[in-house]
Parts: structure tokens; C-alpha cells; sequence
């Protein structure tokens, strides 16, 4: 052995004397939390030659003579790293970058196993950009990545639109499980504590193979950090005060490790909101307060090839709806859209009463994974409970307080994976997943329930493979899925009926990402996607919060609104072909990233108006769940140039164009175009401290591709004179038209000190400067009130 | 052997009854008590046969249409009593919900009737009714605990001269709104129906 060493390097030496140029110089770049930086850019600055780290952070420059080198790390939203390397044998060279400024970052694996497709088309929300929206619920938060949008119910639900596609058609993935909840209402935030998050990641591709058959739309992954495996306690609080609804949001966590056992950790985290009515520039919007007590407990321990973690979260929420908007009737719509300020409006108050929502969720997970040789297993169990009650104005104080709508929904989820690393050029992932779901009424809320109780059980089996060539990798899933649904429930007349229904598919992926040149990328995919009708659309009957409007589902007698079997209608499942283009350029001063998509969805299941009809209180229009072709065609922008060390500028664009193929019209509530510019100034440290500066512009189009308007009080005005207008002018419609464009300017201010071992920011920032009196189309209050004014936040946060 | 096969016996009947039982129970129904499937308008005069018609909508908020009895056949120059009456038929007539005019009047303070007719069908209250205008004349017999008026009885005295037109009752829910001043625009509507009236 020594004398193989001295053989070596005397080789070496002598190498070295005559200049070889076969060495080998590799490395891995992370982040702070170890987290590698899928993409970041290694530049050998005098040879001008540029590597960028793969999705294990790793980055190799082969061929490389002996010498001193000039070496840049840099990625956009961390600090840039110069630094000098001497290269006189194969060296690896391991650097952490710090985070810096925002932006969106590329990086994102958080746990290990939660690893993305390197083909697939995403964006994330992680370090300062995601602290910056701290405060404001998920939904809302996730309107900073381009191509997401939101769709509301008023000021404090939100929901995300990937795409122009929302609820069901996109999935949600809570600490890695599927978030169950009454997913099916428009008006149905996800229950979901933004705190927990250490990035949020949105996969915008239906390539979410991994997830499930049903994400059309694509995947968010709200991801934690990984637990401590050290000793030591570290944690974070964070208090924020809104001006606008006169919030307060405190939360924090704690976490910490075992001296005596390495590997161990733990985290406790809660968060406290309370809100009260939210302010348009004019008037109150009353009752839009809103409140939240959430908590998580998770413990672990990880070692170097395995471990174990439990998790456990509740959430619980109380949410005001504008009381402007109990309509019942045409009538009493058509009062409600030509008044303002809506009726109801009242002085600001923190108390929430009818119409309101409140909402539980607990989430149970246990994990485990195991990593041998090539090979990783993973195995995850996950139990949630959500209680969901709707209380309305009724007839009577004793009905008043009992919900109008109660469900309970409960669900108990296996997933299994398998990795293996055949070589470095080659990976497979095989896994399956297992559902099993009861939804349940809940007594006494004195109404015919919306939708029925039903038992479901899913089973679904993937694979994906992935190849790494030359300068391509290529990427292929396949994926089968069967779904089975046992329901019982009350039909008009408050009869029980009953339906079993089975579902099965397969659905695919294909995705390929090429590097063009040092510094560019180009990623193509086409996948497929299906999704079964979910209960509200096969079932519901009659109105529900806010609507003034009865809808049918799927599966009612057109004339007799009996219950029927899903194979005597002609209802089918949705299926969805998307197709990604995304080209990336990062160098030095300048990144882009556009993603061009085409989103074509066959049995596309909406509303479709259908004709008017007269009860006893009055004149209701009547909408009909039906199935079409629907197409989704659009682009997303997010530009960053670095103008100097201290200013950056950032643009984003979404345009997007949606079509109902089979009808030649326009579907309704799809977001407009829009496009965002930022100025931001970041000081140079001074010691310890820092600060920044930052403007934004929104710009908001207005919605040229919405269908036709017929007003509430034409409605009324046909029906005196027995014309029904509604069968006599086809196609969709909307009750009002789409509102105007609008700009909105934010400011924001913020100073960092950076501690030994802790680190306060305090955050200021305005949103909505001018106070512009605004209605935003895919708010679904827009009918009743102008959307929210200026808010004025301040946010301290504290890390240690 | 015997004791071993009497235990197997009992252990595989004994899942068996605990799985049927394990057979989940089915949802109960649930009481509507808010539907209103039958308004009955009652024009009594005094010391005559009761005129009535009825706006029966069988299903509630479904799907199926309503349907209006009428016309409302008055006699000149007679002062008729009306008095409104609302049941849900989905419910059976034992029940509680059954009888909505209980309801309505148990929350007086949170409902008001609103009427309009042909202008000058009657010569007392005059006019068309304050459907379109809340301080134009309306016969209220009953009123809330505030002293505003209800309108499940109200009184009627007809023109002298024929009449051939209509007749609109409209019941509003006005929760922490009604006052005196409130119109048929505020609050929810309840009900809403116009029958055809002749004055004969």
C-alpha cells in the first residue's frame, strides 16, 4: 500500500511538471439548511467555463489542467460565493451558499425522499420570498409564483388556480399527504397552516405522477424543514399586525435535539390568528372577520441510512362571509349587485356571525425510510379528520345556531415507495398508494344535506424511470389508479337513495429536460391526467352559501330530479392532456424563466346555466352541472436582472387563454392576464445589520374572454313577461360584467440584524398604496363589494 | 375435541354477529322545518264565505315549479279580513315544522308582509301597495313586539266598480335590519307570489 501511495505520487509530481489537464474537480453546492441547490451555477471565471449543480447539488468539470482557479458560485436568491481553488489532483469541494435576497429560489428538496422529478416544471417559495408572506393564509401566498392565481370568497379564503384550473383539479400536498377536505366548494380554503412551511413548492406540470392520477391542474407541497438532528434548541417567533383587518398573527416554534441521542428531534409549533372585518376603500366589509388556533408536534429520528417521524397538526378556523351576500332569490341578487355599500354594512367589529364557516382539521403522519445500497424505501401512513359546519341566516334564533351544512370527513391514507439508483444514469421509483375515505353528515342541521355521505376506497400503482445522458434527461411514468365510491344519500323530496360507483384509468408522463450551452435549459413534458366527478358535481341539488342560484348535479333527471345510476347517464371522468415548455437562462446579471402550456381537458364538468324557475320565495336561475371540452393555453413569465450589487428588478407575467372547445365559448372565472414589475435595494452589511427596499407594481387586465351578462333584473323583468331568457339565450353567462383592470403599488421596508446565534427582521410593508377601490374577476364577492384597500403590515421575526 | 369445536362454533358466530353489527347504521333524515311548500291566502269577509287561494310549490327549494291557485274572486264594496298561513309539507302535519305561520310569528321582529295590487282595487287602503314605496297604505292587524307592523292579518275594503288585476304578497326575513323604514329590497325574500284578483 505505501509503496502503491509513493508510486502514486510521484506519478502526481510528474504530472504536475508537465501541465496534464485530466483532473477532475467536483462538488456539491447546499444551502444553509444542507439542502442541495438544484441548478446553481459554477463558473471557472477566467477559462469562462460554467457547470450547473444537478438535482443532488453535485457539479463535476472534467478535463481540467492543473492551475489556480477563479471560481463563482452563485444562484439567484443566495450570495454570490468568489472564490480561488489550486487544482493539482482531483478535488472535491463542497460550499454552502447563504440566502440573500428575494426571489424565487430553484432549490427545494427539503426531505430527501421528497425528491422532484428533475424534468418537471416548478417554482418554489422558500427562504425571504416565503417569510415576506408570512401572515396571509396559503392560498394567498401562493399568488407570488407566476402561473398560480387565486380564486376567492371575499378577503380571507383563497384558493389556488394553477393553470385556470382549481379544487379538485389541483392537489395539495400537506407534509406529504394529500390534504382531504371538502375540497369540492369553490368556497373551501385549504386547511392549511402556512406557518408549518419551510418552502412551498408547485409543481405545474400534470406530471404529479407520484401524487395521484387527479392533479389536472398540478401539485403544491407545502414542505416543512427536516427535524434537528443535533442538540440544542433553536426555534423562531413571529408577530405580525395588519392595519387594513386589524389582524394579529403570533407564531412560532420550538425545536431542539438530544445530547445523548444524535439522530433525535423534535419540533412543537402553534400559530394564533385573529382578524376583524376587513376595510374596501370606502366602506366596511362586514362580517369578513376571521380566526385561527393551529398547532403541530412532530418527533423523529434520522440517521445517515434511515429513520422514522411522526407528525401531527390541528387546525381550526372560524370565517366570516360578507353579509351582503345572503341572497336568496334573483330578487334579492339583483338588490344586493345594485347596492353599495352592500346591505348589512355596519361599523368595523372583530365579531364573526352569520354566514360563517368552521372548520377542523387534524392530520396524523408517521413515516419511515430506510435507504441500503442503491436502494430506498419509504413507507407513510397518514389519518385525517376534518369537521366542516356552515352556519346561515335562518328562520329562528334555535335554527340559527345550528349549521346549516355538517359533514365530517375522514381519511386514512398507506403510501409506499421504492427508489433505486441503477447506476448514476439511471433511477427508478416505484410505489403505490392506498385511500380509504368516509365522508358522514352531520345530525340535527335540519337541511336535505348537499352532498351524500359516501364510503370511498382508491388503490393506485406507479412507476417512473429516469435516464441522465450526455445533456438530456429523460423522464417516463406510467401510472394505474381504481377508485370506488359507496354512497347513500337524501335526494329533494328527502328520500334516501343510494349508488356504487367504480372508476379505474391509467395516465403517463413523458418529460425531457436538455442544457443548452453553460447556462440555459430547455424542459418539455407531456403528460396525462384524470379525475373522477366529485360528489358535489354527480349529486348536489339546491343552493348553498351565497349563490342565489340552484344548481344540479350529474346525475338528477333533468325533468324528475330523481337520483340515477352513473352508468345510465352519459357522465364521464375528466381527462387531461398537458403539454410544458420551459426554457431557463441564468448567467451572471440575468435569469428567466418562461413555461409556455396547452391544458386540454376532455368531459371538462362546470355550471351551465340552463333556464330560470319560479318558487315560492321567487324567481331562481338554475344552473346544471354539465360536461365539455375544455381548453387551457397560456404562458408564464418570471425575469431577475441584477442592475447593480444592490438593486435587483424583477418581472412576472401570466397570460392565459381558456376556451370551451365543444360550445365555442368562454368559461367563467378564469384569471386574467397579469404582470408584475419590482425594484428592490438591499444595503450592504454594516456589522451586523442590514436593511432593504422594495416597490412593486401590480397590473391586472381585465377579463375579455368572460361569457355574456345577463343581470339578475333582466331575469326578473323576462320572467313578468313569461319569457324565460335564460333558455332563449344560450351559452354560459355571468350575472354581472367582468370588472376593469386595475394597478395596485405596494411599498415594503425591512432591516435585518444578524446575531451570534439569532437573527431579528422587522418587516413594514403597504399593500394597496393608493387605496384603489378594485373588484378582482376570480373574487367570487365581486357581485357585492369592491375588494380590500390599503393594508399596512408590520412583521417581527425572531430566529435563534 | 367436543369443547374445542362448541368454542370455534361460538368464536365464528360471535364475529359474525359482531361484523353484521359492524354494518354501518344508514343516515337519518332530517327535519325541514324552513321549506314553506303552501302559502293559503283567506279573504273573510264579515259574515260571508271565505275566499282562498293557495300557492303550493310540493317540493320546497327543488326543482319542481310552483303552481297559484285564484284568481281571488272579491265582491264590491266589502271589507275582508286576510289572513296568511304557511305549512311545510315535507313534514308531517304532527310535526313542529309543519305549522311556518308559528315560526313567523314567534320572529315578528325579524319578518314584515309586503302587498301590492292594481292601483285603486280597493278603497281602503287606497293606492297600489308598498311594494314599490314602504309608507304608501297597507292595513296591518297584527305587529311585532316593537309595535311595526307583521302582516299575517291584514284588512281590506273594496272599490265599488269592477276590477280585473293582480295581487302580490311578499314575505321578507329581516334580520337585525327591520324597522320602519325598511322595504320590500332589504333582507331575504321568504316568499313572493302574485295571484289574479277580480273585483266583481
Amino acid at each position: 500500500m505505501k509503496y502503491l501511495l509513493s508510486l502514486f505520487l510521484i506519478f502526481e509530481s510528474f504530472s504536475s511538471l508537465s501541465q496534464s489537464c485530466d483532473y477532475i474537480f467536483s462538488g456539491k453546492v447546499s444551502d444553509e439548511m444542507g439542502n442541495p441547490l438544484v441548478g446553481a451555477t459554477i463558473l471557472l471565471a477566467k477559462q469562462n467555463k460554467g457547470e450547473v449543480a444537478d438535482e443532488n447539488g453535485f457539479f463535476q468539470f472534467n478535463k481540467l489542467c492543473s492551475g489556480k482557479y477563479q471560481i463563482e458560485v452563485r444562484f439567484v436568491g443566495f450570495k454570490t460565493i468568489s472564490s480561488s481553488v489550486k487544482l493539482y489532483a482531483n478535488k472535491v469541494w463542497n460550499v454552502t451558499l447563504q440566502s440573500d435576497s428575494t426571489a424565487l429560489n430553484e432549490v427545494v428538496i427539503s426531505e430527501k425522499h421528497i425528491e422532484l422529478a428533475a424534468t418537471s416544471t416548478y417554482s418554489s417559495l422558500s427562504g425571504k420570498a416565503l417569510e415576506e408572506t408570512l401572515g396571509k393564509s396559503l392560498g394567498e401566498s401562493l399568488r407570488e409564483i407566476p402561473g398560480v392565481n387565486t380564486i376567492q370568497t371575499g378577503p380571507a379564503i383563497f384558493k389556488p388556480v394553477i393553470h385556470g384550473v382549481h379544487s379538485q383539479r389541483v392537489l395539495i400536498l400537506n407534509n406529504g399527504i394529500r390534504q382531504e377536505g371538502q375540497n369540492w366548494g369553490a368556497e373551501h380554503a385549504p386547511e392549511v397552516d402556512q406557518f408549518i412551511a419551510s418552502n412551498i413548492i408547485v409543481i405545474k406540470d400534470a406530471a404529479a405522477i407520484k401524487y395521484g392520477a387527479d392533479a389536472l391542474g398540478g401539485v403544491v407541497l407545502v414542505n416543512p424543514a427536516k427535524l434537528p438532528t443535533e442538540a440544542g434548541i433553536g426555534g423562531q417567533v413571529h408577530v405580525i399586525g395588519a392595519s387594513n383587518n386589524g389582524s394579529g398573527v403570533l407564531s412560532g416554534f420550538l425545536e431542539g435535539g438530544l445530547k445523548k441521542w444524535p439522530g433525535f428531534g423534535w419540533r412543537a409549533q402553534g400559530t394564533i390568528k385573529k382578524a376583524g372585518d376587513s376595510r374596501a376603500g370606502n366602506y366596511v366589509l362586514s362580517n369578513t372577520g376571521f380566526e385561527e388556533q393551529n398547532f403541530s408536534v412532530s418527533t423523529g429520528y434520522h440517521s445517515e441510512k434511515k429513520g422514522i417521524d411522526i407528525f401531527y397538526s390541528h387546525f381550526n378556523t372560524s370565517i366570516g362571509i360578507l353579509r351582503g351576500t345572503a341572497v336568496e332569490t334573483a330578487e334579492d341578487l339583483a338588490n344586493a349587485q345594485e347596492r353599495e355599500p352592500p346591505q348589512y354594512t355596519l361599523p368595523f367589529t372583530y365579531e364573526i356571525k352569520q354566514p360563517r364557516q368552521s372548520v377542523q382539521h387534524d392530520l396524523l403522519k408517521v413515516n419511515a425510510h430506510l435507504a441500503d445500497g442503491k436502494n430506498e424505501f419509504r413507507l407513510q401512513y397518514g389519518f385525517q379528520n376534518n369537521n366542516r359546519k356552515e352556519f346561515d341566516f335562518r328562520l329562528g334564533a334555535a335554527l340559527s345556531n345550528i349549521p346549516a351544512l355538517g359533514f365530517q370527513l375522514q381519511t386514512h391514507t398507506l403510501d409506499a415507495d421504492w427508489e433505486r439508483s441503477h447506476s448514476t444514469k439511471f433511477q427508478s421509483c416505484w410505489g403505490v398508494n392506498i385511500l380509504y375515505q368516509n365522508n358522514s353528515k352531520v345530525d340535527g342541521t335540519q337541511t336535505i344535506p348537499f352532498i351524500p355521505n359516501f364510503d370511498h376506497y382508491a388503490a393506485g400503482i406507479f412507476a417512473v424511470e429516469k435516464m441522465t445522458l450526455a445533456n438530456w434527461v429523460v423522464e417516463l411514468g406510467l401510472r394505474y389508479d381504481f377508485k370506488n365510491y359507496d354512497v347513500v344519500g337524501f335526494n329533494f323530496q328527502n328520500r334516501l337513495y343510494r349508488s356504487n360507483i367504480d372508476f379505474q384509468n391509467f395516465s403517463g408522463t413523458f418529460s425531457t429536460k436538455r442544457k443548452l450551452g453553460n447556462f440555459s435549459s430547455l424542459t418539455t413534458s407531456i403528460s396525462n391526467a384524470w379525475r373522477p366527478p366529485n360528489m358535489a358535481e354527480l349529486y348536489s341539488l339546491g343552493t348553498h352559501q351565497s349563490a342565489a342560484a340552484i344548481e344540479y348535479g350529474l346525475l338528477l333527471d333533468e325533468k324528475t330530479s330523481e337520483v340515477k345510476e352513473y352508468t345510465a347517464t352519459g357522465a364521464r371522468v375528466e381527462k387531461a392532456f398537458k403539454g410544458v415548455v420551459g426554457y431557463k437562462i441564468e448567467k451572471q446579471k440575468f435569469t428567466t424563466e418562461l413555461t409556455g402550456y396547452v391544458n386540454y381537458i376532455f368531459d371538462f364538468i362546470y355550471l351551465r346555466p340552463r333556464g330560470v324557475t319560479e318558487g315560492l320565495r321567487g324567481v331562481f336561475p338554475y344552473f346544471r352541472y354539465t360536461q365539455t371540452d375544455a381548453s387551457f393555453i397560456g404562458f408564464d413569465l418570471f425575469s431577475v436582472y441584477q442592475l447593480n450589487r444592490q438593486l435587483t428588478l424583477t418581472g412576472k407575467a401570466s397570460l392565459l387563454r381558456a376556451t370551451d372547445e365543444t360550445q365555442n365559448d368562454y368559461l367563467i372565472f378564469i384569471p386574467s392576464n397579469r404582470a408584475d414589475v419590482g425594484l428592490r435595494y438591499e444595503s450592504k452589511p454594516i456589522k451586523k445589520f442590514s436593511w432593504n427596499a422594495e416597490t412593486k407594481i401590480r397590473w391586472v387586465g381585465i377579463q375579455n374572454r368572460a361569457p355574456q351578462v345577463i343581470t339578475p333584473r333582466e331575469i326578473i323583468e323576462a320572467q313578468k313577461q313569461g319569457i324565460d331568457i335564460i333558455a332563449q339565450r344560450p351559452g354560459n353567462f355571468d350575472f354581472a360584467p367582468a370588472p376593469d383592470s386595475y394597478f395596485l403599488l405596494s411599498l415594503g421596508l425591512g432591516a435585518t440584524w444578524k446575531l451570534e446565534k439569532s437573527k431579528w427582521d422587522i418587516r413594514l410593508s403597504c399593500d394597496n398604496l393608493t387605496s384603489e377601490a378594485y373588484r378582482e374577476y376570480t373574487n367570487r364577492l365581486r357581485y357585492f363589494a369592491d375588494d380590500v384597500g390599503r393594508n399596512i403590515t408590520l412583521g417581527i421575526h425572531f430566529s435563534f | 375435541m367436543k369443547t374445542l369445536r362448541f368454542i370455534c362454533l361460538l368464536l365464528v358466530a360471535g364475529s359474525l354477529l359482531f361484523l353484521s353489527g359492524c354494518k354501518k347504521d344508514d343516515p337519518k333524515p332530517e327535519n325541514i322545518p324552513e321549506a314553506i311548500t303552501k302559502a293559503t291566502l283567506t279573504f273573510t269577509p264579515a259574515g260571508g264565505a271565505p275566499v282562498i287561494v293557495t300557492a303550493t310549490d310540493p317540493d320546497g327549494d327543488g326543482p319542481l315549479p310552483r303552481t297559484l291557485s285564484g284568481p281571488i274572486n272579491l265582491m264590491k264594496n266589502v271589507s275582508y279580513t286576510l289572513k296568511i298561513t304557511l305549512i311545510n309539507e315535507l313534514a308531517k302535519p304532527t310535526d313542529p315544522e309543519y305549522d311556518v305561520t308559528e315560526e313567523v310569528e314567534e320572529e315578528a321582529d325579524e319578518h314584515i308582509f309586503f302587498f301590492a295590487w292594481t292601483n285603486n282595487t280597493f278603497s281602503n287602503p287606497t293606492g297600489n301597495g308598498n311594494v314599490d314605496n314602504r309608507s304608501d297604505a297597507v292595513n296591518y292587524v297584527d305587529t311585532d313586539t316593537k309595535g311595526l307592523p307583521l302582516g299575517l292579518e291584514t284588512s281590506w275594503t273594496t272599490i265599488n266598480e269592477s276590477v280585473n288585476g293582480t295581487f302580490r304578497v311578499i314575505l321578507k326575513h329581516q334580520p337585525d335590519l327591520k324597522s320602519a323604514a325598511t322595504t320590500s329590497n332589504d333582507g331575504e325574500s321568504d316568499l313572493d307570489v302574485m295571484f289574479s284578483l277580480t273585483v266583481n
